[in-house]
């Protein structure tokens, strides 16, 4: 993946910070898995513990990869705010200390909503989260409990 | 038994007690001592025990905290030097790939292949030689970083190198950021790779559970600037601290010691740990606050504390409330053994006094006069007995009351006891009866004095039942060891010359002699003949007749009572009657005399004679006998004969004695329809106003008064006046004693109507008694 190379510039982040807020009231977080998942639904604490490297297996058992999205996309906050009630500095915190500590890694990234899709087709992870709007049959809604 | 109660009495209360009470098997320990003294032991033992736990907790909890901190500080270091091991390993990555190519995309397929450290944490970038930043997995706000000091640093060396905190400008987050050389192929210096993260990430394993609120968690670098530090949520950056202070220079850096010192930067007081890194110039710091680690125990402290001091008043309590029980135990234990004494004293004093006076009663007083006597024989002392008996009591008793009776005995003993002195003992010995024991009295002239002082104690008045009225007392006294020396001897003379006091007119006092004792002896003999007289019937009435002076008839006769001894053959009232009157003997021997008199008369009846009066005297005590009444009432009514033909003969005297008792008695006789003569009338004093309230049936003019009759004119003028005043009040007079004819002559010119005497006739059986004519 190409990463551009951006000053992290005070008026972007504002105008981005507007349009999310617009479209917040229609935009909608979902957690989605391949279409081919055997997953169905989840507690919101299952999915948490998922993307908090608390957990690494589905309730059946089979293994959880997540993939995240990049720190600083609108997604990953509103994502860890629904499923976990943390704001992006307390995720941050917490991934530092499992890391400083040995006791985890973070998951794979992807840096933005299509991009998810395209990863989540691909063997290595197999549980996102993507903006309801973009969601198409390359992939299944995971119904939250 | 003690031998003189009355004195022991006082000592005896106070002495008595105390053996009783030092014997007893209760009394093991003074209470006031055991328990205060059980107190103070558990109460020491209690405590010590208290303090010996809480200073075991402390040092427990101090060896825990000091083993925790070790523990936590080698987990950290280890924690530590792998995360900068990590850092350099990223970095060396990208020095042997960007020195394999140098290639600027080269470090974003890098982070694609997760070959370097999250790029949210860590930003990883590339500078040339001349320190422009040319490649960034993340933007980094400078362009150029040719004046870091991490720049300089790898120009020079080719190892990891660490900057000192700086603040991010934009979001004012302090970082460290880490350094590697990148080489040419010959070896030139072409740049750095670097990465910086947040300096908060070195201290994000701070658990508060584990190191609290207070703890430390920090690196300080070798310069003494600490890099990061972190205490509970509080995390602080490029702070200056003592290094040498907290990392002492020692040779073994294995050594990691624990020390409790107060942390100069925030003057808190900490186990604390620092120690050095093998390969970085760098030191990790670690901290547990003294306070949190020992707190536990501070508060286990508190408990104890409390537990103990609850417990230390519980046990007074309950040493109080044990020792209260048991001093009240041991107070009605103690009234418990009083009253038992006191009931002790009581019975002995019961046992040995009068009830009545509270003077010593007769056993007491006969172990007193053994013990007298003992003494006296021992010392060759004498010492007298006293023998008193109140005069007349037994009409005291009946006529006031048994109430008025005692009374008057108590205030007796109450004299008795003031005229004697101390050393002198006042005993009763029942009923009207006292003694005295008057020990060292020597002579007869003392005695006497002594005797008159009781008699004239005993002669004031009383004031018994509402009225005044006096008592007589008669003495008899025995001196030891002259008239007995035993106790009976001494008590039977004394009373046979008490004897001889009343006889010789009471109120006095007697001593005693063997003459007395004769007497007594001959008195004595005859009270028992008298006693058996009445069971053998060996008394006999004689009769004097009356006659009427006109006509000469027989009108009654006169009952006289004779003794008619077996061996000693006839005996004259005169010798036995007082003692008869005296023993109390009169009263059935009277009643015999009525009854047989009336018999007589109704034999007469039979007979064929006309009915005839028959005259019976009356004594003193027959008179005042409260069964009197009664014994005539049923003696007319067996008799059968008529109330009138009976006449009972009172003297003048005993009129005078109790006038209103006298009164009354007689006109309940009256009443029964039985006659009433006044006998030996004109030789006492009896005014003609007491004649005319007894309403007599019969006046008896007594023979002194006629006897000279012949020669002395005065005496036929006083019988004259007798006959003018007894017809005056419409009596029978009758003349007693005549024996000439003289005398029967001037009676009967007088006007008298009967007559009695020798000169009619003798006294005689019934059988000699005959309607004759005078002879």
């Amino acid at each position: 993946m190409n990463y551009k190379k951006q000053a992290y510039h005070p008026l972007k982040f504002t105008l981005l910070a507007i349009c999310f807020f617009v479209a917040g009231a229609h935009s909608d977080i979902v957690v989605v898995v391949p279409a081919d998942s055997a997953i169905n639904s989840l507690s919101t604490s299952q999915v948490a513990k998922i993307f908090l490297g608390k957990s690494r297996r589905f309730p059946d058992g089979s293994k959880a990869l997540p993939l995240n999205q990049s720190e600083g996309n609108l997604e990953r906050d509103a994502f860890y705010q629904l499923v976990s009630g943390k704001s992006p500095a307390q995720v941050k915190a917490h991934w530092s200390k499992l890391i400083f500590t040995g006791r985890g890694q973070p998951p794979k990234e992807a840096p933005d909503n299509q991009a998810v899709k395209q990863l989540l087709t691909n063997n290595g992870v197999n549980i996102s989260y993507i903006d309801r709007a973009i969601v198409d049959d390359s992939v299944k809604i995971v119904t939250l409990k | 038994m003690p031998a003189q109660p009355d004195e022991s009495e006082e000592q005896g209360k106070n002495s008595a007690p105390s053996p009783v009470e030092s014997n007893s098997p209760h009394k093991i320990i003074e209470p006031l001592i055991f328990y205060p003294g059980a107190l103070i032991v558990s109460l020491i033992i209690l405590w010590i025990t208290t303090f010996n736990i809480i200073a075991a907790n402390h040092q427990r909890a101090q060896e825990s905290a000091i083993t925790s901190t070790a523990e936590l500080a080698q987990t950290y270091e280890a924690q530590v030097v792998r995360a900068l091991q990590e850092i350099d390993n990223a970095l060396n990555i990208v020095k042997r790939a960007y020195e394999l190519n140098s290639d600027k995309t080269m470090l974003s397929r890098l982070n694609d292949w997760h070959l370097l450290l999250p790029d949210f944490l860590f930003v990883t970038s590339i500078s040339d030689a001349n320190g422009n930043v040319i490649s960034s997995t993340r933007p980094f706000e400078k362009q150029n970083i040719a004046d870091q000091s991490y720049f300089h640093q790898q120009s020079e060396f080719d190892q990891l190198a660490s900057s000192q905190p700086w603040q991010d400008p934009y979001t004012k987050e302090w970082k460290l950021t880490f350094s590697r050389r990148l080489s040419t192929p010959t070896g030139a210096f072409a740049g750095i790779t670097f990465t910086s993260v947040a300096a908060s990430y070195f201290v994000s394993g701070y658990e508060e559970s584990q190191l609290g609120k207070w703890g430390v968690l920090g690196i300080l670098g070798t310069d003494g600037i600490f890099r990061v530090r972190r205490t509970g949520e509080q995390i602080v950056s490029g702070e200056q601290a003592n290094y040498s202070q907290l990392i002492p220079d020692s040779e073994e850096l294995e050594e990691r010691e624990v020390r409790l010192q107060n942390n100069s930067w925030d003057q808190v007081k900490r186990y604390t740990v620092a120690s050095q890194l093998y390969e970085f110039p760098l030191a990790v710091v670690l901290g547990l606050s003294e306070q949190e680690q020992i707190q536990g125990a501070i508060e286990l402290k508190r408990v104890y504390l409390l537990r103990a001091s609850a417990a230390s008043i519980t046990i007074m309590l309950i040493t109080i409330i044990l020792l209260r029980l048991s001093l009240q135990l041991k107070q009605s234990r103690k009234k418990a053994l009083e009253e038992h004494i006191a009931h002790a004293q009581k019975v002995e004093h019961l046992a040995f006094h009068d009830s009545l006076t509270g003077l010593p009663n007769r056993s007491f007083f006969s172990q007193l006069l053994s013990h007298g006597t003992a003494e006296a024989k021992r010392y060759e002392r004498r010492l007298a007995l006293l023998f008193l008996d109140l005069d007349r009591f037994k009409i005291i008793n009946d006529t006031l009351g048994h109430d008025a009776g005692d009374e008057l005995l108590k205030e007796v003993a109450r004299r008795l006891t003031e005229a004697l002195r101390e050393t002198d003992t006042v005993a009763r010995l029942g009923g009207d009866e006292f003694v005295v024991l008057l020990p060292e009295m020597n002579d007869e002239k003392q005695l006497s004095a002594v005797a008159k002082k009781i008699l004239s104690a005993v002669g004031k008045p009383f004031h018994l039942a509402g009225q005044d009225l006096r008592v007589t007392v008669s003495i008899g006294i025995s001196v030891f060891p002259l008239d007995g020396e035993d106790e009976q001897t001494l008590l039977k003379n004394a009373d046979i010359a008490m004897y001889h006091a009343k006889e010789n007119g009471k109120n006095n006092f007697c001593f005693y002699s063997d003459e007395l004792n004769a007497d007594s002896l001959e008195r004595l003999a005859l009270e028992s003949s008298l006693r058996l007289a009445v069971d053998r019937d060996e008394f006999v009435l004689h009769y004097q007749e009356k006659h009427d002076l006109r006509s000469g008839e027989i009108t009654g006769a006169e009952a006289l009572l004779r003794w008619q001894h077996p061996t000693l053959g006839l005996i004259q009232p005169m010798q036995f009657l007082p003692l008869a009157e005296e023993t109390g003997l009169i009263i059935p021997i009277g009643k015999w005399v009525i009854e047989t008199a009336c018999k007589q008369a109704n034999r007469w009846l039979e007979e064929g004679l006309p009915p005839r009066c028959i005259s019976v005297n009356l004594t003193e005590r027959q008179f005042t006998d409260a069964h009197l009444l009664d014994d005539i009432a049923n003696i007319l009514q067996t008799t059968a004969i008529a109330p009138t033909q009976l006449e009972l003969e009172i003297t003048e005297s005993l009129l005078l004695r109790n006038f209103d008792q006298a009164l009354e008695t007689l006109s309940k006789i009256k009443g029964l329809g039985v006659r009433i003569a006044i006998d030996n009338f004109g030789t006492s004093y009896t005014s003609l106003s007491t004649l005319d309230q007894f309403h007599f049936d019969t006046l008896k003019i007594d023979g002194s008064v006629i006897r000279d009759i012949a020669n002395q004119p005065s005496d036929k003028e006083l019988t004259e006046a007798i006959i003018s005043v007894g017809r005056t009040m419409a009596m029978t007079i009758v003349a007693e004693g005549v024996e000439t004819q003289e005398q029967a002559e001037f009676l009967l010119a007088s006007s008298c109507d009967q007559v009695q005497g020798f000169y009619y006739n003798k006294p005689g059986l019934p059988s000699m008694v005959t309607p004759g004519s005078p002879k």
